[in-house]
């Protein structure tokens, strides 16, 4: 009963409208106002709060409420600073220095600073810190050293020209945590469990599998939340989410049941908010046809983009949850620009392309994994469905959980593959167009990545090599369009959408923010 | 103590069993960790951190190492002790399947005699109707409707999670309940019709005892070695229906923590699970066969 407890004190608040006792919030009747508990409702049990550990976008959100980046971005997907105020890039391109933002603490108390930024980028890169996952911010091209140039100034030297630099850094593996909190226990220097940093909330404490709760910092350098107490609960079940949601469990919940989306839009207590993302979906296809040589032929791969009636699907099977492809990327990308041809549904144009590359009635299989992406099996069931209409003898579509389906045909050499076709998702973290072409760069292709397509263009590679080395951000923006507009008329995929990031919240929470990179911010919600 | 030391080496057996079968399962943890986006280089550092780069024989090798002293390693989902994993989700696990097994023998007992005693009756027919209803329904179906009906519309108890004191028990437990509530009424009505028909009984309605007391001391107490089988079988089928329970109730037990390590490939920790029922289940044995010297005293054990 004490969901309805808290939503009835918090009633009570809002009546009595000076509630903001003792705390910082300072409320005017036009501002947000001031809440006692949030209550968000997520699927996944977070593996680490580490920063430098973080692979999930939900388990990184938790971690961005406690720790920040030096920059971030906007619900645009556009860099916004947060720590540093400002960073100047060398004409060469390879040292960035980043001024820092003065007079702010880590909710231990101690000083933010160059000393802890290197402290914290060096731990980031280090191979003994457990798991950590610098990404292209480590490895043979990142980050070659970080110098603490005074107090406030910090300066980053790179080992290669690296474009998305800047961008990367908005990523929380590189948030900034307080050097001495890494010896309290129970965090060890390798692993952090109960990260300090400098965010508006403070780790309150974690019930494995059960919940994770923040309280508000006090001490916060920025505008502070409204919220004093935030509990996240971890409910699997996405029916069990609905339920907590209607029942006053919950104020706020990720991925509601798909089918269920339109009684949830129709229900005046819920607010159902279709988050951005920059997930594309898309069905890869072998292009080395090492299994059904004819998808070698380009016309043959295009006609399939023909067959495949991706409005339908959108509508369906995704309940309105995606957006159709109009490029190789997600239009929230660095480097995005609208192809210009379309593949709109035109199953005679198919046919007759099928035809005459001569595959007409040719065989393919198919894979999907179930449980990975929304409804990724049921699409791939419709598209095989479409494949049959175009006369083709499609075998499949196969499934299995995620572990077994990455290893048995996404990361496996094209002389393995046993699959023609295969779905999967796609969602670059730091917005840029750069890690959207890991999967068209034949250095990519398995087991050297996950360029699972197997395409392999000359001409591509070298446009994505000059794009991901470029200075200047105009010429990197035509030169990843030209790539795409290549990679659309080639076809190594069927482009199907970019799908949507699905939450609910009751109408009495305000201000939950969908990010393109799949984060749903509960940070600065308000009671309506 | 020869039962105990039995024990052993179908404990050894179950640990080799599940090391091979999640390395036989296709999916490399590293891989699955980082995610899909995650760079080649992070790959190969998660995997060489976990130990995976071993040879096979290796792993098993310090795996059983390890074992000898009671280490069950590293999580690799988390970091954290294989040992602090599981412990933390014990009690969770522990009280569901504890209050369970209360329901199910306290209604599943108390059905079967009254079943057996009024045979054919309507209420029989109700009664072993809503057994095999009840040993027949898909848990997973059945503990959605119970949260729809009393989280959703009569908002009497919570759809989930565990932190809203004793009421929180209540829906998981009725849902993981209720197969084994079916089972074992079933099992009693047909002990007790078995042992109503015999003279003992009916000698003991004869010198006038007390209705009552013929059905319990008498009926009962002889009908109970069926029953306490089927009560002993069933702890482990709760262990396991566990696993769909929490995950429907967002109960932080130790089925949910099989579930996520299964799917992160964690080894460690599903080895560490799998060992911990397999060790309950034993236990559980052991205790049903000692209940059953209690139950029957001609039983012994040498």
């Amino acid at each position: 009963m004490r969901g309805r407890f808290f939503a009835l004190l918090a009633l009570a608040c809002l009546a009595v409208t000076a509630c903001g006792t003792g705390g910082g919030s300072q409320q005017t009747t036009s501002g947000p106002k001031h809440g006692d508990t949030l209550k968000v409702a997520i699927g996944i049990d977070p593996d680490t709060l580490d920063p430098a550990g973080q692979t999930t976008t939900t388990a990184s959100q938790i971690v961005d409420m406690m720790t920040e980046t030096l920059v971030t971005i906007d619900e645009k997907g556009a860099l916004k600073p947060l720590l540093a105020t400002k960073w100047d890039q060398s004409s060469d391109g390879l040292t960035y220095t980043f001024t820092l933002r003065q007079n702010v603490k880590f909710s231990d108390g101690a000083p933010f600073n160059a000393q802890a930024v290197k402290f914290s980028i060096d731990r980031l890169l280090s191979p003994n810190t457990f798991r950590a996952q610098p990404g292209i911010l480590g490895g043979k091209t990142g980050i070659d050293h970080v110098d603490v140039v005074d107090d406030s100034h910090v300066k980053f030297t790179l080992k290669t020209k690296l474009a998305p630099f800047v961008a990367a850094l908005t990523q929380t593996q590189s948030a900034i945590i307080s050097p001495a909190s890494v010896n309290v226990a129970p965090n060890r220097p390798d692993l952090i469990t109960q990260p300090v940093g400098t965010g508006p909330y403070k780790f309150g404490e974690r019930l494995a599998a059960d919940h994770i709760t923040l309280n508000a910092n006090k001490d916060y350098w920025g505008t502070k939340a409204n919220y004093d107490t935030q509990v996240y609960k971890i409910v699997p079940e996405p029916a069990t989410r609905e339920a907590l949601v209607k029942s006053g469990g919950a104020d706020v919940m990720v991925l509601p049941p798909a089918s269920d989306i339109p009684a949830l839009q129709s229900d005046s207590s819920l607010k159902v908010i279709l988050g951005p993302s920059d997930r594309t979906i898309q069905i890869i296809i072998n292009t080395q046809g090492t299994v059904q040589p004819l998808l070698q032929k380009a016309e043959v791969r295009q006609a399939l983009n023909y067959a495949v009636d991706k409005t339908a699907i959108i509508k369906s099977v995704m309940f309105g949850m995606a957006v159709p492809l109009d490029a190789p990327m997600s239009k929230s990308l660095f480097g995005y620009c609208p192809v210009g041809s379309s593949y709109n549904y035109d199953p005679a144009k198919a046919k007759s392309m099928l035809q005459a590359a001569g595959a007409a009635g040719m065989t393919v299989k198919m894979v999907a994994p179930t449980g990975r992406y929304v409804q990724d099996f049921q699409v791939a069931q419709a598209v095989a469905g479409y494949l049959r209409d175009a006369g083709l003898n499609v075998q499949g579509p196969a499934t299995t959980d995620w572990p077994t389906y990455l290893s048995t045909y996404v990361n496996v050499p094209p002389s393995q593959s046993r699959i023609d076709l295969s779905l999967l998702g796609w969602a670059p973290p730091y917005l840029d167009a750069q890690q959207q072409f890991e999967q068209f760069y034949s250095a990519r292709i398995p087991p050297a990545g996950l360029e699972t397509s197997y395409y392999k263009n000359p001409e591509i590679d070298a446009l994505i090599e000059k794009a991901n080395a470029g200075t200047d951000p105009a010429q990197r923006q035509k030169d990843y369009c030209d790539a795409a507009k290549t990679v659309w008329k080639e076809a190594p995929w069927i482009f199907l959408y970019n799908q949507r990031f699905p939450f609910v919240t009751t109408a009495k929470v305000t201000n939950v923010v969908g990010l393109p990179n799949e984060k749903f911010v509960t940070t600065w919600a308000s009671p309506a | 103590m020869r039962r105990l030391l039995v024990a052993i080496p179908t404990l050894l057996g179950v640990a080799t069993v599940v090391f091979l079968l999640m390395r036989l399962l296709p999916g490399d943890p590293a891989v699955v960790i980082a995610g899909p986006e995650a760079t080649a280089a992070d790959v190969d550092r998660i995997r060489h951190q976990l130990g995976l780069t071993l040879p096979f024989w290796q792993q098993y090798l310090s795996f059983l190492g390890r074992l000898s002293h009671a280490d069950l390693g590293i999580s690799i989902r988390t970091g954290a002790p294989v040992i602090q994993e599981i412990f933390t989700r014990v009690p969770f696990t522990a009280t569901l399947a504890f209050i369970s097994l209360l329901l199910a023998i306290l209604i599943g007992v108390t059905a079967g005699v009254i079943a057996a005693t009024r045979r054919n009756s309507t209420m029989d027919v109700s009664i072993s109707g809503g057994a095999v209803f009840g040993a027949s329904m898909p848990t997973y179906w059945l503990g959605l409707m119970l949260i729809i009906l009393f989280a959703v519309h009569l908002r009497v108890l919570p759809a989930g999670g565990s932190d809203r004191g004793p009421i929180s028990v209540v829906l998981p437990a009725i849902t993981l309940a209720l197969f084994s509530t079916g089972l074992i009424a079933r099992q009693t009505r047909s002990a007790m019709l078995e042992v109503l028909g015999q003279d003992f009984v009916r000698t003991a309605r004869a010198k006038g005892a007390a209705r009552t007391a013929v059905l319990i001391r008498h009926a009962l107490r002889n009908a109970l070695l069926p029953i306490v089988t089927v009560i002993g079988l069933q702890f482990g089928t709760l262990l396991g229906g566990a696993v769909l329970t929490e995950t429907i109730f967002a109960w932080p037990g130790v089925g949910r923590l099989l579930v996520d390590s299964i799917g992160s490939r964690d080894y460690p920790v599903v080895q560490g699970v799998v060992l911990l029922l397999s060790v309950s289940f034993i236990a559980i044995n052991l205790i049903t066969d000692l209940l059953y010297a209690y139950v029957d005293p001609r039983i012994r054990y040498g």
